[in-house]
């Protein structure tokens, strides 16, 4: 099992009058090469989910293996290395650096794994081409369509040829013609074999994956396939 | 990631990030170059007034030291003063001779009864730097050694309207004297130095050997020595330390007191004193400024450093890579900077002091250094600070700074 949750709380101020519940009790278990989809309003708890499953934030409670590794006994620096290594994370707001390169910052993870030049070289121009921006290495974020800085933002996070992407609305700054293109991207590399959790408020986008889990109050409230899920 | 890629890391966002690293940098060299200009300018403004008041041939001591024991207390007062050469130059016996004074050369005669007052000669008894403490120049001749006081040499140094009342327009170096019937030879002419006549006769000194004091007899009198602190800083000191020395050196029978003539030269210590303190000032003001400037630029992007902290922890950046790109960057940008201001502020210094001073007063190495370090220090805290609070930051809350 890849991923594999169990009783995951996610408490902000516990005990005391505005407690919130972010993440009620959750238990998931994803395996390799799944493309999951986990759909919920917003406030549902579906980002905070993401967020722990990334090892982005902590949860109050619960066990998280991910690949076999208790996730929760980790260091700081040895979550730096998960991050680095199994994840590649997609977000709504793109998170690209806005004075490096588009190629400048799909080297940056190459850096910190400690990969020499020439590997850097040929795995950014790979990631670049994949996602149809090689002749924009050189443009900064800035110059680019919010569309353009979404594949490069998946560039950054295919690079380092993670066994896991997990994108956050990954759509959602982008009108529905690239919004689609960004969706494409993301089932060529599930073909190849990647393991997809996309995290999602809309339903059609949702339905391209084979397995939806639907998150309510901080609670699964449906895991099933798509036709389960009626989409 | 070693260190040269974290240095690698560090220069690609410093020159990714011109307008900041450039803004910061210009923070940095104008409070450097500021503090230097200013402090090495004051420094300089107060050297000028030093040599200024030098010039104006003061900084001298007067030293009063009696004894009613008859004991001769100059050699010891002479090497006292040599051991404070930090503040004084020299030390001289300054004795006058009172009551009558024939002077002759040939046919020629001065008396200190019958001549006019104003070419009436005046005998001193003084030592070796009886020239130096009391501005003399040599116009002629030798000035008088160790070695003629020791030696109680009947010799002589005229004063330049003593030299041309005897002499006229012979030779006067060599030739010899009668000072109240005893023979002197003239080793050495003063240069004018009061053309007008309107002083004390400063021109119709006659020089001796302060050892040749019993010719005169009870005729001198012996308790006046004149000093010459090294600039007028150093006048109120070395009277200081003087006080302190002199009723030792006089015992119970005698009394000393040593004092500057000029209350002038009072007054400009005090002024001196109050240049040193706005100098001061003014160097902590520029420093507070430059370093708030610093802060300033340095805390504007906190925000977006945090955010770039959040994103470089997602994609796998360690805390302490992070922590070791931000310090580089800072100390790149302040060393850098803080190098830049240095030859600004000597290029500021030197233009300003050669249009005002007329001459250059370099910045001393411990203003130079402490201001560096100071702005540096400042650069490297502040820039520090982002990486330090956000690198220990989950991600997600660092990618929430808004």
């Amino acid at each position: 099992m890849l991923i594999d949750v169990k009783d995951l709380f996610k408490i902000y101020n516990e005990g005391k009058e505005n407690e919130v519940r972010a993440l009620d009790g959750i238990s998931l278990q994803i395996d390799r090469g799944e493309f999951v989809a986990i759909i919920g309003a917003s406030g549902s708890g579906k980002s905070t989910l993401m967020n722990v499953l990334g090892l982005l934030d902590i949860p109050t409670y619960g066990e998280y293996h991910l690949d076999g590794t208790d996730v929760t006994t980790l260091t700081d620096k040895q979550q730096a290395h998960m991050r680095n290594k199994q994840i590649g994370f997609i977000f709504q707001g793109y998170n690209l650096i806005p004075d490096l390169s588009a190629a400048e910052n799909v080297e940056l993870p190459l850096i910190y794994q400690g990969l020499k030049i020439d590997q850097r070289e040929e795995r950014v121009e790979e990631a670049m081409r994949k996602v149809a921006m090689f002749d924009r290495s050189n443009h900064k974020p800035a110059e680019m369509s919010g569309g353009q800085q979404q594949r490069v933002a998946i560039a950054r996070a295919i690079a380092t040829h993670p066994p896991i992407i997990m994108a956050d609305e990954p759509t959602g700054a982008l009108d529905s013609r690239t919004g689609r293109h960004v969706l494409e991207i993301l089932h060529e590399l599930h073909e190849e074999g990647t393991t997809v959790i996309l995290i999602t408020h809309d339903t059609s986008i949702a339905a391209t994956a084979e397995r939806i889990v639907r998150i309510s109050d901080g609670k699964i409230v449906m895991d099933g396939t798509r036709e389960e899920a009626g989409l | 990631m070693n260190f040269r890629q974290s240095f690698k890391i560090a220069a690609k966002s410093i020159a990714a990030k011109k307008g900041r690293s450039i803004l910061t940098m210009l923070g940095i060299i104008i409070g450097l170059a500021a503090v230097i200009a200013l402090v090495s300018f004051t420094q300089g403004q107060n050297k000028w007034l030093n040599d200024y008041y030098a010039q104006m041939g003061d900084n001298i001591i007067n030293i009063n030291a009696t004894t009613w024991d008859g004991r001769d207390i100059s050699e010891q007062l002479y090497t006292y003063c040599q051991k404070m050469d930090e503040y004084m130059l020299g030390v001289t016996p300054n004795y006058q001779c009172w009551g009558e004074l024939n002077v002759r050369y040939g046919t020629k005669s001065l008396s200190s009864y019958n001549t006019d007052w104003e070419n009436q000669p005046q005998v001193y008894l003084g030592n070796q730097q009886f020239t130096l403490c009391l501005n003399y120049e040599l116009e002629d001749g030798r000035d008088l050694a160790y070695i003629d006081v020791k030696n109680m040499n009947h010799v002589c140094i005229l004063g330049s309207r003593i030299a041309k009342n005897l002499f006229d327009y012979a030779q006067p170096v060599g030739q010899r004297i009668s000072i109240n019937g005893t023979a002197y030879t003239v080793i050495g002419i003063y240069k004018e130095c009061d053309p007008e006549n309107v002083g004390n006769g400063k021109d119709n000194v006659i020089l001796l050997p302060y050892t040749l004091k019993k010719l005169f007899g009870d005729r001198v009198d012996g308790g006046s020595f004149v000093g010459k602190a090294k600039d007028a800083a150093s006048v109120p000191k070395a009277i200081g330390l003087l006080n302190g020395y002199l009723p030792g050196l006089v015992g119970d029978s005698g009394w000393g007191n040593a004092s500057t003539p000029n209350t002038w030269q009072q007054s400009a210590n005090e002024q001196n004193k109050m240049q040193s303190l706005f100098l001061g000032g003014i160097a902590a003001l520029s420093l507070l400024v430059s370093g708030i400037g610093i802060m300033n630029i340095m805390l504007v992007t906190v925000t977006e450093r945090t955010r770039e902290i959040g994103i470089r922890k997602a994609i796998g950046a360690e805390r302490k890579t992070i922590i070791t790109q931000f310090l580089i960057e800072a100390c790149l940008i302040c060393g850098i900077g803080g190098i830049i201001g240095i030859a600004v502020g000597y290029l500021a210094t030197a233009i300003l002091c050669k249009l005002v001073l007329s001459f250059i007063v370099w910045p001393s190495v411990s203003v130079t250094a402490g201001a560096f370090i100071f702005s540096v220090v400042m650069g490297v805290i502040f820039g520090l600070y982002p990486a330090v609070k956000a690198s220990g930051l989950q991600p997600v809350e660092a990618l929430r700074a808004e």
